[in-house]
This record gives structure tokens, C-alpha cells and sequence, in this order.
């Protein structure tokens, strides 16, 4: 999905390199959660 | 293993055959009624059970000890807080206390390719601005209306899903997860353009409809995704538009995406259900061409020919005149139900769901009794 | 003078564009208010055709809805050169979408297709008590009242509507029509209302009929 306001994993970690080196296997699931929690309440709002 | 969980395991074992095409050993039967039902059912007021959810647990006890059903009851999306901080215009209580959806204009029709070029922005940007007052202002203002609202709905569900969750041990109901989508066109035509705006649309721009659809199905596609597809559930897709339009506008506008949904989702895994709304009677062809398995629970039509075009491939539910629980003799009702029963059942593939939700309860009608007797009647007698 | 069967055929075929350009260049023209009644008229024979069309189910509910938009923008446009002209209504309907309930698109169509046919709409909205039914009846003392709603409560709601009427003695100086999903037979017995209907095309033929 092509969005200003939705990023995937990969797309954040570019924009966060402070993040290398970090346990990614426990971070990627929990910024990829809250990112389509919002995009479901978001389009809940429409539904 | 507990009473409840065995009869868990025996719905469940019921629902997962009846979704890979298998004849179950009996009939399913969901209850029609909603929450809104309960809470008048147990003598509340609709509006404040909405607020005050702790209230909730006894209706739904209740609710659930007095009508047999294998899916737990009720349930809302429309819980009036988040809506309420948002400053909503397009879901809205009535004076009766029941969260409705009047005509609203998301999108105007100078913003098609606007949207075409990213959905996803647009309605960050312009559309929800437009139908919630909370998304305008300033920034601070928006970001703390946002996170209220967000936490709000977040607390809401989790606590509705810990009554469920209570009540699935209690009574051993089926534990089904779902989703919600919608045909694109359907979600071009809800909150974007509106009724009357897509009819005008339809005859104006239909180029720019498709291209609004196509752009907009990889958003509706991942909102109709289960978090994990082998989980017992499925996407609910209401359909909508469908019936307003001439056929050849159904073809080219609607079909195409609404397609392209359906079969993406049940390449994923997913079961879905349809719930056919209004009159889908002359697209009986077009729906027999969906996914193997598709479930359609119809508001209105010819059972018959339902059960004859579509019901050795696709599983068939609804048809149950809920207004007829309110206008009926028990013998009426139950008589309606034994009708259906042998006109769906035989050969499998059928789910006793009534042809819509009820939402109202009238305090001294016969809907009370009818329903009991309806539901009962289906559980004792729904076999193949 | 532009040719009145090619208008109302235009209207019939819901050609947006062949019907603003006749509309315009007329308007342009300088025209008699009379002559400007005579497109009202052609428009309206046109609307006559989209609702017939509907009928034979050529048309659906998205047409009827792009019709009474068409009608609209063609009202709005004529207004200018229709004044001096004394418009005259074949009667007048009083109509709302009844407390409790929010939906109006039905009755939207309805209220267009009743304007198109001549008569003079008073629209009351959505989620209408019955109070201001009975105001509204006080006030402008319309032949046919119309109630629609799409909720199953709608019911119980036009039955309260129903007894203010009678309460405040108005209810045998009107015809009232009930319209939307959960309408049938037994419903309008329920409610006491003289005639009910699912299709704004069927409701506007019974209205027409009561005020001949």
C-alpha cells in the first residue's frame, strides 16, 4: 500500500537506524501491529 | 473437559465442516438479534448500555440463557464513545438510542483522481476530515482527539471480548473469529460518495468509478484479512449497491472488484461470508461464479432457486422473514421455519440465519416468543 | 421554442448533457413565463418515462435518484424566467422520515418524483417526532401525508404519529401513505394508514390518484 501514512517494517527500519543491531524479531511484530491497528480503525471509521 | 467445552468443540467441528463444504451433523443456528435487542430485552436503556458497558454482562447472560443459539449473540461495532470523541457525522445515535448511518458526503466528485493516486492518503487527509470534526483543528488538538478516540474503542473491544470470552466458556458457543470488508464499489458508494452522489456518478464518471475501485481493493483486501487464515472464522462482507444499479453498470462498475475480493480472500485461506442485502435475484449467475464454498446469507429472494442455482457449490443462508416473528402466530413462525428447513437443508450447505439483524424490540409483541420458539424449533429439528 | 418531445425524450434517457444544453439556450432565448411552464410540463412527461422505465425494471433505484438530481439542477436553472407564473400544484404532501430512524433515501426519491408530478413537497427530514407532523399538518394543511422509515421501530413510530393526528383531529382531513422496507399490508393496518408502498413510483401513482 502506497501511503504517506502507512509504513511496512522495512520502510520504518530505513528511516531508524538507531534501530540496528536491536532484537528486530521482537520489535518488527509490535511497530507492524500499532501500523495496522491504526489502518483497521481508520477504515473501521468508514465501514 | 467441561460440558461447554465439549459442546465448543462439537460447534466448532460443526461450523468447519459446514465451511469446507461438508454436511454437518446438524443445522447451525445463529440468533438473529443483536445487542441492541438484548439490552431492551433485559428493561435497559439502549443509550446507556452503550456508554456504560459494564452493564453489558447480565443482558448478554441473559440474553444467552433464554434463546438457543451456537454462535454467541449480539455484538457491535458501533459503540457510541470513539464515535462520540471523534466528532462523528456519518454514525450517529437517533433519538432512539440506536447508532445509525444517515447520507453523508465524504468524498466529492472533484476528488476521484485525487483519491485514484492513493486511497489511503486521501482519506487521512480529506475524507475523514470531512465526515469527523475531531480530524480538524489544530494539530495538537487532532493528534490528543485521535489517541483519545483510538484508546476508547481499543478499551471497548476488549472489554465487550472479555464478556464473550466469559460467555463462549459459559455456554460452549462456537469460537469464531471475523473480519470486515466491503466491495469496493460499496465502499466508494457508503461513506465516500454517497447513495445519491455514486448514482450520479455512475452515469457521469463510471471511468473514474473503476478506477477508484481498482485503486481502492488492496486497501479493502487487507482490511478483509484474518490475522491468521486456518483460524475458525471468516470476512463479513455486506453488500449493498448492487440491487440500485441497471445490469450493465453492475458488470462493468460493481462486479469486477467485488470479484476480484472475494476470490483474492478465499486464495488466502479465508471463508466469506456475503450477506446479500435486498434483491440479488437476477445476479444469481454472477454470484454462482464466486469461490467454491463462498457463504450468502439473502435478505430477500426465491429460496428455491437459490438452493437450485447455487447450493451444491456455495453455502446458503438467511431468508428467514424476521418480521414475520413480529406479525405471526407461533404456529406461523415455526411453520415459515420448517419451510425453509426443507427447502435449504437437504444435501448440506445451509446455515439457519434469519434474513436480517433485529435491532428492536417491541415490549409487548409476540417477537419475544416467536423467536424462542423459532430458534428451538431449528435446534430440535434442523437436520440434512 | 425548443422541441418539447425531444426534451421530454432527453429526460426519459437521462441525458444530462442534451438536457442542460436545451435548458440553457431556452433560458438564453429571453423566454414568456408561459413558455417556460410548458418545459416544466415537458420535463415532467419526461420524469413520467424514467418512472415507468423503473417499473418495467429498465431503470433501478440509482436512476430514479440521478432523475430527481436532473429534475433539480432543471428547476433551479428555469426558476429565473418561470416567475409571474402561478405554478399549479395538483396538491401538497407533507413527508418525513419518522422518529427514531435516520435513513432517507427512499423518501428523497419519492419527494422528487412527487415535486416532478406537480405537487408541493413540505420535507420534514429524518428522525421526526410526531409533534412535528401535527405542526407541520396545522400548518400548511396538506391533502397526503407520507411517513417512511427503514427500521422495523419505524412502525411503532408511525403508529404514534398516527393517534397525535387523530388526537388533534386532523386525521380525516388527510390521506396518509406509509413507504419503506418494513411496509406491508399488515403493518398498515397496524399503523391506520390509508395506503402503503416499497416503490416511490407505486406511491406517487396512489398519491396522484387521491387528489384527482
Amino acid at each position: 500500500m502506497d501511503s504517506k501514512y502507512y509504513e511496512t517494517w522495512e520502510e520504518y527500519l530505513a528511516e531508524h537506524p538507531e534501530l540496528e543491531g536491536k532484537p528486530a524479531h521482537a520489535i518488527a511484530p509490535k511497530i507492524e501491529k500499532y501500523e495496522d491497528a491504526m489502518f483497521v480503525f481508520i477504515m473501521d471509521l468508514l465501514l | 473437559m467441561t460440558d461447554a467445552a465439549v459442546m465448543t468443540n462439537e460447534r466448532n467441528q460443526i461450523f468447519r465442516d459446514l465451511f469446507s463444504g461438508k454436511t454437518p451433523k446438524r443445522v447451525p443456528i445463529s440468533n438473529p438479534a443483536t445487542q441492541d435487542f438484548a439490552i431492551q430485552y433485559a428493561g435497559l436503556d439502549l443509550a446507556e448500555c452503550q456508554w456504560d458497558l459494564t452493564k453489558l454482562e447480565p443482558v448478554y447472560d441473559k440474553f444467552c440463557q433464554d434463546f438457543y443459539t451456537d454462535t454467541y449473540p449480539g455484538g457491535s461495532i458501533r459503540i457510541p464513545s470513539h464515535y462520540q470523541i471523534l466528532g462523528s457525522t456519518p454514525i450517529v445515535m437517533s433519538s432512539s438510542g440506536f447508532m445509525q448511518h444517515p447520507e453523508v458526503v465524504g468524498l466529492l466528485a472533484e476528488e476521484y483522481d485525487q483519491f485514484i493516486a492513493s486511497p489511503y492518503d486521501c482519506i487521512v487527509e480529506t475524507v475523514l476530515p470531512r465526515l469527523y470534526t475531531g480530524f480538524n483543528g489544530e494539530p495538537g488538538k487532532v493528534a490528543m482527539t485521535l489517541a483519545k478516540a483510538m484508546r476508547a474503542q481499543s478499551d471497548d473491544l476488549a472489554y465487550l471480548g472479555s464478556i464473550r470470552a466469559k460467555l463462549n466458556a459459559k455456554y460452549g458457543y462456537a469460537t469464531m473469529i471475523g473480519a470486515l470488508t466491503e466491495a469496493p464499489f460499496d465502499f466508494m458508494a457508503d461513506f465516500l460518495r454517497s447513495f445519491k452522489g455514486i448514482s450520479g456518478d455512475v452515469r457521469r464518471y463510471p471511468d473514474k468509478i473503476v478506477a477508484a475501485c481498482e485503486a481502492v481493493l488492496p486497501l479493502m483486501i487487507k482490511k478483509g484479512t484474518l490475522p491468521n487464515p486456518s483460524m475458525l472464522g471468516y470476512t463479513f462482507i455486506p453488500l449493498h449497491m448492487a440491487p440500485y444499479l441497471r445490469d450493465k453498470d453492475f458488470a462493468t462498475l460493481y462486479w469486477p472488484t467485488f470479484k476480484k475480493l472475494v476470490e483474492t480472500l478465499a486464495g488466502m485461506g479465508q471463508n466469506v461470508q456475503l450477506f446479500v442485502e435486498h434483491d440479488w435475484m437476477r445476479y444469481l449467475d454472477y454470484l454462482y461464479e464466486l469461490p467454491e464454498n463462498t457463504i450468502m446469507r439473502f435478505e430477500y429472494g426465491d429460496a428455491k432457486l437459490v438452493k437450485e442455482k447455487l447450493g451444491k457449490k456455495h453455502i446458503i443462508s438467511g431468508f428467514y422473514p424476521v418480521t414475520m416473528l413480529q406479525t405471526g402466530t407461533k404456529e406461523q413462525c415455526v411453520d415459515k421455519a420448517k419451510e425453509l428447513l426443507d427447502i435449504l437443508a437437504p444435501g448440506g450447505r445451509y446455515w439457519w440465519q434469519a434474513d436480517k439483524s433485529i435491532i428492536h424490540l417491541e415490549a409487548n409483541g409476540p417477537v419475544v416468543e416467536n423467536l424462542r420458539a423459532v430458534l428451538e424449533y431449528v435446534h430440535e429439528n434442523g437436520t440434512y | 421554442m425548443l422541441d418539447l418531445q425531444v426534451l421530454t425524450q432527453a429526460v426519459g434517457d437521462l441525458d444530462e448533457k442534451a438536457i442542460l444544453t436545451m435548458i440553457n439556450d431556452f433560458v438564453a432565448t429571453n423566454p414568456s413565463g408561459e413558455d417556460a411552464q410548458k418545459i416544466v410540463f415537458a420535463c415532467q412527461q419526461g420524469m413520467a418515462i424514467v418512472g415507468e422505465l423503473f417499473e418495467k425494471n429498465e431503470y433501478y433505484v440509482g436512476d430514479l435518484i440521478f432523475a430527481g438530481e436532473l429534475l433539480s439542477k432543471t428547476i433551479e436553472l428555469l426558476k429565473p424566467v418561470l416567475t409571474g407564473v402561478a405554478s399549479q400544484k395538483v396538491g401538497s404532501i407533507v413527508i418525513g422520515t419518522v422518529e427514531g430512524d435516520l435513513h432517507d433515501i427512499g423518501k428523497n426519491i419519492f419527494g422528487s418524483m412527487a415535486e416532478a408530478a406537480g405537487f408541493e413537497v413540505y420535507d420534514l427530514g429524518i428522525d421526526v417526532s410526531p409533534n412535528a407532523f401535527v405542526e407541520k399538518v396545522k400548518e400548511v394543511k396538506p391533502q397526503i401525508i407520507g411517513m417512511s422509515g427503514v427500521l422495523t421501530l419505524a412502525i411503532d413510530s408511525m403508529k404514534k404519529i398516527v393517534n397525535a393526528l387523530n388526537e388533534a383531529g386532523l386525521r380525516d382531513s388527510v390521506k396518509i401513505i406509509i413507504g419503506g422496507n418494513p411496509v406491508n399490508e399488515d403493518a398498515c393496518k397496524q399503523i391506520g394508514a390509508d395506503a402503503f408502498t416499497t416503490n416511490a413510483a407505486e406511491g406517487l401513482k396512489t398519491c396522484q390518484g387521491w387528489v384527482k
